[in-house]
């Protein structure tokens, strides 16, 4: 499968993006081209571009003549970018950030410059495209795909695509925001940028303003864009939510302010692929996952970690010679799970647990208890160390508009955790805090 | 001052959290086990002192000291106090 290829039969007049003030058509998409240097065999790509429309211009123009692609943040530091440049042993990097001639070993072609006349695809091989995780440990990985492997559960008809309008509010560089952009690019759909460093305010206006009909956006994304008054205008017909854990209040929230949308949660993970879709209006998934072939995936737990194996892709890591399968094949996702009655509930990050004097607390699910008090608009629990006394499970509070006061919302919170909670898992510090930092994937910061 | 900041703290985690008992007598030979907090109420009660003050003696301090009494637990807070 080769992008232009498969872009070839949208009709042209469509948009398929709209970016600031750039309102690209599918055939002006066919007409955009890149040139590179000639090298002897294929070249590796690495890719450092601000707008998403460069960098749609270079997929759509690389895919099947590189090697392989990489995409890179361009708000990503230079040195971790030049590291990530030399692991994945690149060739070229197009960027419109870097000032510096050479990045990581590899020359630095300036964005613009290198746009030109559309050229044909010259290999039917499979590009290459290579992607970093999200990082939450010190070094984030490089994971390499392919076209196919990124959209095998993309819907790609382009007759769905007509009057579908996708909303992208994640880095596009990342694999939740990519997959976003394949989804409406491969069905037609046009794709709606709002500006990166713009308010909630505005870019849920610029949303708004251009009939936003499908909109994803990971739980904590969510509940930020549903405090601003700007959220009012927004008209959408399909919810998607990921990249955390889906809880049943944020499922009923915005099911009840969009009562005739579709909602569905996808879990999925970089290393494994698109994982899989709930749409029940539960958090969760069905314990009836556990024991069948569910949407081309299998899962298993154990160790209350979740593995997940998915027939025929090849996923696998770039540079470090690891495996991250097991002998059967199972990536083991770092996701604890607890199975109760029909359901298989989300835990959290094994590697985010805090230790209390013995006792584990996730703090996903401290998370969970204080977003059910009414009060409660966002919440992060992180854990409060003390060399000689040990951690405590602490949380910063965003209030709901319109609620009560600090001290008195302070207490009613703390009530509704004594209530909830074992002793060690509730929170002993609590603040309340004008807002959370939520990553450039949408997910709050862990720090 | 620090004195009475931490008698101060000791009682707003008795009323928190042991709003059963009674909080004894704080002077300076009251034995800090035997009051009826555990550990994690020290956790906490170290880690609000350290917001509240802004400091810590215990990351400060190069031994693994434990004070025993409230006496020795104030005193340690007062040695490491920046001037």
């Amino acid at each position: 499968m080769i992008l232009g290829k498969a872009l070839s039969t949208i009709p042209g007049e469509r948009r398929a993006w709209i970016e600031g003030s750039e309102v690209m058509t599918f055939a002006g998409l066919r007409e955009a081209g890149v040139r590179l240097p000639a090298t002897p065999r294929a070249p590796r790509v690495a890719l450092r571009l601000t707008r998403v429309g460069s960098a749609l211009r270079a997929l759509c123009s690389l895919d099947g003549r590189a090697n392989a692609i990489v995409l890179l943040s361009p708000t990503l530091e230079p040195s971790r970018a030049a590291a990530l440049v030399k692991r994945a042993r690149c060739d070229w990097v197009l960027s419109d950030v870097d000032a510096a001639p050479v990045l990581g070993d590899a020359p630095v072609l300036r964005w613009p410059d290198q746009v030109g006349p559309a050229a044909q695809p010259d290999s039917t091989a499979q590009t290459q495209w290579i992607m970093s995780t999200s990082g939450t440990t010190a070094e984030p990985k490089l994971v390499r795909h392919t076209l196919a492997s990124l959209t095998r559960s993309a819907k790609l008809d382009p007759a769905r695509g007509d009057g579908v309008r996708w909303g992208l509010l994640y880095d596009y560089t990342r694999f939740a925001g990519l997959q976003v952009v394949l989804q409406s690019l491969l069905s037609g759909a046009t794709l709606l940028v709002p500006a990166r460093g713009a308010s909630s305010h505005a870019r849920l206006e610029m949303l708004a303003a251009h009939g936003c009909t499908h909109l994803g956006g990971t739980p904590s994304l969510w509940r930020s864009l549903l405090m601003s008054p700007s959220f009012e205008h927004l008209r959408v017909r399909q919810i998607t939510l990921g990249g955390e854990i889906v809880d049943d209040r944020i499922l009923a929230v915005l099911q009840d302010r969009f009562p005739s949308a579709g909602i569905r949660h996808i879990y999925a993970s970089t290393e494994a692929g698109v994982g899989f879709t709930v749409q029940d209006g539960r958090a969760g998934f069905p314990r009836a996952f556990l024991d069948r072939c569910e949407q081309g995936v299998e899962l298993k737990v154990v160790d209350h970690r979740l593995h997940i194996r998915k027939v025929g892709e090849h996923v696998s890591y770039v540079g470090r010679g690891e495996r991250i399968r097991d002998e059967d094949g199972f990536v083991d996702t770092g996701d604890l799970v607890e199975v109760l009655d029909d359901r298989v509930y989300f835990k959290g990050r094994a590697a985010g647990v805090i230790n209390v004097g013995g006792d584990k607390v996730h703090p996903e699910v401290v998370e969970g208890v204080l977003l059910e008090h009414t009060g409660v608009a966002m919440a992060r629990v992180y854990s409060r160390a003390n060399p000689i006394t040990g951690s405590v499970v602490a949380a910063d509070i965003v209030a709901a508009a319109g609620g009560e006061d600090s001290g008195n919302l302070l207490e009613s919170v703390r009530n509704h955790c004594r209530s909830r909670l074992a002793r060690a898992h509730q929170p002993m510090i609590v603040r309340v805090v004008e807002r959370i930092a939520v990553t450039g994937a949408g997910k709050l910061a862990r720090g | 001052m620090i004195r009475e900041k931490i008698t101060e703290m000791f009682g707003s985690i008795f009323r928190e959290f042991k709003e059963d008992l009674e909080p004894p007598p704080l002077t300076d030979d009251t034995p800090l086990l035997g009051m009826g907090l555990d550990s994690l109420d020290f956790a906490v009660l170290v880690i609000r002192l350290q917001d509240e003050l802004d400091y810590d003696p215990f990351t400060l301090s190069e031994g693994a000291y434990y004070p025993t009494t409230f006496g020795e637990f104030v005193s340690f807070y007062e040695q490491f106090a920046p001037t």
